[in-house]
């Protein structure tokens, strides 16, 4: 959705069509993992705020094109990297399925890539950076015990490694508290979306725009 | 918005595409793009509406272009 916002306010016009793109195919991911989840017999979360398991980099709208291209390059990297993980997995139906999804994400790679190597955005490149490895999680943590099950086919340090060589770059050194991470919600800072950010994700924004009884 | 340039240096780029094997490669349009990691993505963006099988994308200054029947040399 946050990709979704820049499609009419990115730097070029190509940019603008290429964040439409993005945020469509990234969608299209949510409902094949969010349905992926349900066959596996997870059961469905409740649609309230403090649900939503967001990263603290997409609590609110960017206000800066470096944002979008530090959540393109190194967030976006970093959750394909897990999806590459489950589709190598020996989980079938993530095996199968996520293929996919995997071969659109390469054109958001090489979208973010580019756009790093162009903007000067080494704030939001650290923010992203450490966002990534707190969602990735510790080591010998879920993701470890996952990778040791066969579940996961990359493990945390295998993670961060291939995520510093796609990113071309290491996150900045600052200690992590991991003692601090909430495990559900994958992050140390606490809060979570906006309100207006959650009317849109549930509908409700759209259904102001409706005329009376439709 | 705090990113007032954009590209330093860009080039354009042709883009082919043939929607099955059979059909011939057709110029479907043309991006604008500074390499040809992120020409590869905008073109795939910009492009992917109608069904495909192949797509790519040529530099422009890459094509030589011949003199039309007739056409006196310049």
């Amino acid at each position: 959705m946050r990709y979704a916002e820049w499609c009419i306010a990115a730097p070029t016009l190509e940019a603008d069509i290429a964040a439409a793109a993005m945020g469509l195919d990234d969608i299209g991911h949510s409902r094949v993992l969010y349905g992926s989840l349900r066959e596996l017999g997870e059961p469905d979360v409740p649609d309230e705020p403090g649900s939503y398991a967001n990263v603290p980099y997409l609590d609110r709208p960017w206000t800066d094109w470096t944002a979008f291209v530090a959540a393109n390059g190194v967030l976006d990297s970093a959750f394909t990297l897990m999806i590459e993980a489950l589709a190598g997995g020996n989980v079938e139906v993530l095996r199968s399925r996520l293929k996919k999804m995997l071969q659109e994400e390469r054109y958001h790679a090489m979208h973010g890539r580019s756009w790093l190597r162009e903007s000067r955005a080494a704030v939001a490149v650290d923010e992203a950076w450490r966002d990534s490895i707190v969602w990735i999680g510790p080591e010998d943590g879920d993701v470890d015990e996952l990778h040791g099950k066969g579940i996961l086919s990359l493990g945390v340090r295998e993670l961060r490694r291939r995520l510093e060589e796609q990113v071309s770059g290491a996150p900045a050194s600052t200690p992590i508290d991991w003692k601090a991470r909430d495990p559900v919600r994958r992050r140390i800072v606490p809060g979570g979306i906006d309100e207006l950010t959650l009317s849109m994700l549930q509908g409700l924004a759209e259904k102001r725009y409706m005329p009376a009884g439709a | 918005m705090g990113f007032a340039r954009v590209h330093d240096e860009v080039q354009e780029y042709e883009v082919f595409a043939r929607k099955t094997r059979l059909e011939p490669l057709r110029q479907v349009g043309a991006v604008v793009a500074p390499d040809d990691e992120l020409a590869m993505a905008y073109a795939r963006a910009t492009y992917d509406e109608e069904r495909w099988v192949e797509m790519m994308i040529v530099p422009k200054a890459a094509v030589i272009q011949l003199w039309a029947p007739g056409e006196a040399e310049a």
